[in-house]
């Protein structure tokens, strides 16, 4: 019986590069500053200072008060 | 007598009031010539070429300009093998896919994507592919497409 054996590609490495830009990545991140908020990240972001609550919806995992924010900490900021 | 001053009334009221009215009517229509209108210079803008695949070049290695420095449509069992798309124009991101796929049946061995922004330059996109365990030997294609639309085919070969 003739059983052609199909050779396994499964441990195959793929890449790629370019020289022209790539776009921007959908979710970017930001990291906190002092005096910053989430009002004032929504409003440099989206500029709309009530969008607030996307960004900390976001971040549940991080942020637990939306008014404690940490300089330091980086936060990802939904698409717009 | 009174004839002639009421006469002379009339009259005075109606230069009085052509001329009140002389100063409402539009402005007459301008006689002078308009000036010859010179033909105006075209200025030149630059050619928006619509992005699109040049050519497709195989190799085992590539500099930094991601160009194709051996090429080669004979690899190795260990080789790493380079697809590298040149490419010029503009326009919209253009999502790039590599499908790498082995012998005349097309068994899939891959397929890799890679979004870019054109922006008017000639431009190099490398896929690379490589196998831990070694390319078996046979023949392989890898098809480059644009968007979903192919843009060239590649074929190579792995021998021992």
């Amino acid at each position: 019986m003739a059983n052609e054996e199909k050779p396994d590609f499964s441990d195959v490495e793929l890449g790629s590069s370019s020289t022209l830009p790539t776009p921007e990545p959908e979710e970017q991140t930001y990291t906190i500053v002092s005096g910053d908020s989430l009002s004032k990240i929504a409003k440099h972001f989206y500029g709309d200072a009530g969008r607030w609550r996307e960004i900390f919806e976001a971040n549940r995992d991080v942020i637990k008060d939306p008014d404690l924010i940490y300089p330091g900490h980086t936060i990802k900021i939904p698409s717009a | 007598m009174r004839f002639h001053r009421t006469t002379t009334l009339i009259l005075l009221g109606c230069i009085a009031l052509f001329g009140c009215k002389k100063k409402e009517e539009a402005p007459p229509p301008e006689t002078v010539a308009p000036a010859p209108v010179e033909s105006p210079t075209p200025t030149p803008t630059p050619a928006t070429v619509p992005f699109k695949v040049t050519s497709i070049d195989l190799g085992k290695a590539i500099g930094p300009d991601k160009k194709v420095t051996d090429p080669t449509t004979t690899f190795g069992p260990k080789d790493t093998i380079y697809a590298v798309v040149s490419s010029e124009g503009s326009g919209p991101d253009v999502k790039l896919t590599a499908k790498w796929t082995f012998g005349d049946k097309g068994q899939p061995v891959g397929s890799e994507d890679k979004t870019v922004t054109p922006n008017g330059s000639a431009s190099a996109t490398e896929f690379h592919a490589s196998k831990k365990s070694g390319w078996p030997v046979g023949h392989y294609k890898v098809e480059i497409l644009a968007d979903g639309t192919s843009a060239g085919t590649k074929e190579f070969e792995v021998k021992k």
